[in-house]
């Protein structure tokens, strides 16, 4: 009897175990930074295996790889509200050194659209790292060839356009993009990759946006077409399909994946991790997580990032005004 | 011949000491992790994603499909043994499962949720290595007016699992739709009843609830009841025949619910989220409606268990098909899978199984493996979990306690949710005493939200015309279908309805 209990609670530690909740320890000054008896606490503001945790994960691979950060780094899924748990938790911690986070869209977004006590000029910003694009599609036996057929045709008829989620990257390139062609078309949001891309392949939808990396194997069968790229060059591996720009259509709306501090952390921090990121971003590791994940190369420290973020945040909060989705 | 080919060349690529060793591994961890209260495939995949990396890609997706599969057979041991589903597809077998358990079937009951998992599991790979590239297309033509008509006869499913009280029953189900409105609305992006709380942004996540309902729920009604006080039953063991094994009559009752279940789960799993929750709710209605003791249902009645159990573990061999066959994942945990593939660099698509072959059957293979693997190892564990059984209630009281508090903390480390779940604990015992049904309450709250999002996005494709519904093809049968579910039992009701007053067909 005793041992089932004792079973039980072998489970019990087993399930807590995975979600352990360890505090960083007490601020200390910066002249050690950084001091290997803290735990440098890794806030990721998503669930495990989103695009988020992915590369928070990778770049905890990369610098323990090549001992970069010495002391113990402890990754934490803290997810909710779009964000606004994971980083309202790092923004509590104003001031520890100990306290990083990686960046999406919905930095940004989330903030514009609703009050979680903090924007992004409230952390203190290391570095951008890359950016995530999106392929304009369609389904293979739409017929459109090119992005100039699609709105020849759109002209005729109402374009029902899908993407993941309200308030964000998708919705605001579809948004600059039927602006900049001056169509009619109807924004559709679904909550999940699956159920967006079998609505474009059953006919439900004319088009959707999409993650390069989840629509590569439908490109290839000829299951689906791609006919523009949200980013300022087309991929490396995909030279064929144009960016928007290249089209004519004055579209680049990027998510930003960066890694950011607490807010007020001492000059000397933020530099020791701008040149610890310089270092990342020339491991073989990094290039070949920016390949498989098709992410743009776009790389920003310190006041760059900085102002990257204030540029990014204002072209979000016009656009999204401008559609209503912001309760103000 | 080609399949069989195709079969062998897997085999030849799954089988190798090691690739056992792994799924071993993975349908041992998957077990344990479904056990776990809130702790479902998809937390227990993404998890051990990273210790994967190192490893060989086709080892590597062996021993999750082994996680994947071993958190489905898991899952329902707790639905059986305290009443308390570890995720949504398990709620369907607290409803026979539990008064299986609580009459003393524990052992049969056992048995047979690893012979129906193992079956469903079985049926729906041997569709798999068949029809695979069939099946693609069948999942491709489902859009968001599919997805509505699906959902919606699963949202009719409800009467039948609400019990007999239908007034309470429905009510249960409003306050579930009710509690599911809260968060983002997904169309207009606008903030519904969270009050400025971020931890509302996402709306309240049923499993907290679910756990809340059933585990704590229960546990307070016995204490109110004074149950728990009592001696539990006879011991069992292996060699004991009775109490062990199931006997000839409850094999008999569940031979057609076994290939039913199978099917029909199949077939809702392929449908990208749709899945698991929906099928095990279908298959429990279906055999309701085709048994001819339909009253004996929700008393412990074994086909009550072995129809969503066998459909639930045939819908998560479903929803393999649109993962391999068009790289399109159809539920949280495949959808884990396919960033999985990605890593190992792998292009999941329509060209998978042709490019990687290997790969491909390779997997399918160590799904036959892991379902003997499971069956075995489930099997020989009862005797464990019939021991916990044997434990006095009033002992277990606390270690359920803990386990509910921590299995919900562990789900998003949110205390928030843990709060939820306490109260809902408490609405469960009134739920409880006042016949009201708790199952209805937590399926709404899963079914809900798809609903709506899925008739707004239906809607908005059509420029808000209805007639969506009966211009494409399989909406159309869909549509039939529920005409069918609806209308039959009403003109039943006005031929019969002056001879007898029954509450039954009114709420129809």
């Amino acid at each position: 009897m005793k041992k089932i209990i004792f079973f039980l609670l072998v489970i019990g530690i087993i399930a807590t175990g995975c979600s352990s909740d360890e505090t960083s320890g007490e601020t200390s000054h910066a002249s050690e930074y950084p001091s290997t008896e803290n735990t440098l606490d890794w806030t990721i503001a998503f669930g495990p295996g989103g695009g988020n945790d992915v590369m928070a994960r990778e770049m905890i691979k990369i610098l323990e790889k090549y001992d970069l950060y010495e002391g113990d780094i402890v990754p934490e899924n803290r997810e909710g509200g779009s964000g606004a748990v994971g980083w309202g938790h790092v923004h509590q911690n104003i001031g520890d050194p100990y306290q990083i986070s990686t960046t999406s869209g919905s930095f940004i977004t989330t903030p514009l659209q609703s009050d979680p006590g903090w924007d992004y000029s409230d952390f203190t910003h290391v570095a951008l790292m890359a950016t995530d694009d999106m392929f304009f599609m369609v389904s293979g036996d739409s017929g459109y060839e090119t992005i100039d057929e699609f709105v020849d045709e759109a002209k005729n008829k109402t374009m029902n356009i899908g993407g993941i989620g309200v308030a964000n990257v998708d919705r605001m390139i579809v948004e600059t993009f039927g602006k900049e062609a001056g169509i009619d078309y109807e924004y559709v949001s679904f909550n999940a990759e699956g159920q967006l891309q079998s609505a474009l392949m059953s006919g439900s939808l004319d088009a959707i946006v999409a993650n390069p990396s989840g629509v590569i194997g439908q490109i290839e069968s000829g299951e689906m077409n791609a006919l523009a790229f949200s980013g300022l060059e087309p991929l490396a591996d995909y030279p064929d399909i144009p960016t928007f720009i290249e089209e004519g259509y004055e579209v680049n709306i990027s998510m930003p994946r960066g890694v950011i501090l607490a807010g007020d952390v001492d000059e000397e921090v933020r530099q020791w991790w701008i040149d610890t990121m310089k270092e990342v971003a020339e491991t073989d590791e990094w290039e070949e997580y920016i390949q498989k994940n098709y992410l743009s190369e776009n790389i920003l420290y310190g006041e760059d990032f900085t102002e990257y973020l204030e540029e990014t945040s204002s072209t979000f909060n016009n656009i999204l005004s401008d559609l209503g989705v912001l309760e103000e | 011949m080609e399949i069989l080919d195709n079969l062998l060349l897997g085999l030849s690529v799954a089988v190798t000491p090691i690739n056992l060793l792994f799924l071993i591994v993975g349908a041992f961890v998957g077990m344990i992790v479904g056990i776990i209260p809130g702790f479902g495939p998809t937390a227990g995949i993404a998890v051990l994603l990273s210790l994967t990396f190192s490893m060989d890609p086709i080892t590597a997706v062996i021993m999750l499909a082994g996680i994947y599969y071993g958190s489905m057979y898991g899952g329902t041991i707790t639905s059986i043994l305290i009443n308390t589903p570890g995720e949504s597809a398990t709620v369907a077998s607290t409803f026979d499962g539990f008064p299986l358990a609580k009459r003393g079937r524990i052992g049969p009951a056992l048995v047979m949720q690893a012979a129906a998992s193992f079956i469903g599991g079985t049926i729906g790979v041997l569709l798999i290595s068949g029809f695979a590239p069939a099946f693609a297309n069948f999942a491709k033509s489902f859009g968001p007016p599919e997805f509505f008509l699906i959902i919606t006869i699963g949202l009719l499913a409800l009467i039948v699992v609400m019990g007999d009280n239908k007034v309470n029953g429905a009510i249960s189900a409003l306050l579930g739709l009710a509690v599911s409105l809260v968060g983002v609305d997904v169309i207009t992006g606008a903030q519904r009843f969270t009050y400025g709380h971020p931890e509302l942004i996402n709306g309240i996540y049923f499993l907290p609830v679910a756990i809340g309902l059933f585990g704590l729920g229960e546990l307070f009604y016995s204490i109110y009841k004074g149950t728990h006080k009592e001696e539990r039953k006879q011991a069992v063991s292996f060699k004991d025949k009775e109490t062990f094994w199931p006997n000839k009559r409850e094999w008999s009752e569940s031979k057609g619910t076994f290939a039913r279940g199978s099917v029909l789960g199949f077939f809702v799993g392929m449908l990208p989220g749709a899945g698991a929750t929906v099928a095990s709710l279908l298959s429990y209605s279906l055999e309701k409606k085709v048994s001819k003791f339909s009253d004996k249902f929700g008393k412990g009645y074994m086909p009550g268990l072995v129809a969503p159990e066998s459909a639930n573990n045939a819908a998560s061999a479903g929803a393999m098909i649109p993962l391999l066959t068009l790289g399109i994942p159809g539920s949280g945990a495949t959808a884990v899978l396919l960033g999985a593939f990605l890593m190992w660099g792998l292009q999941p698509g329509p060209l998978m199984m042709e490019n990687e072959p290997e790969f491909a059957w390779g997997l399918i293979s160590s799904m036959y493996l892991g379902n003997v693997i499971l069956i075995l190892v489930n099997i020989f564990a009862i005797p464990l979990f019939i021991k916990i059984m044997q434990v006095p209630y009033k002992l277990m009281i606390p270690v359920i306690l803990i386990l509910c508090t921590i299995g919900t903390y562990s789900l998003h480390g949110s205390i928030v949710e843990t709060w939820i779940m306490l109260a809902f604990g408490l609405i469960g015992l009134f739920m409880k005493l006042y016949n009201f049904s708790p199952a209805a309450l937590v399926l709404a709250l899963v079914l809900g939200p798809m609903a709506e999002d899925t008739l707004r996005q239906t809607l908005i494709t059509s420029g808000g015309s209805l007639g969506i519904f009966v211009q494409r093809p399989i909406s159309l049968i869909l549509v039939l279908v529920i005409v069918f579910i609806v209308v039959l039992p009403a003109i039943k009701f006005l031929k019969d309805g002056r001879k007898k007053d029954s509450s039954k067909d009114i709420s129809l």
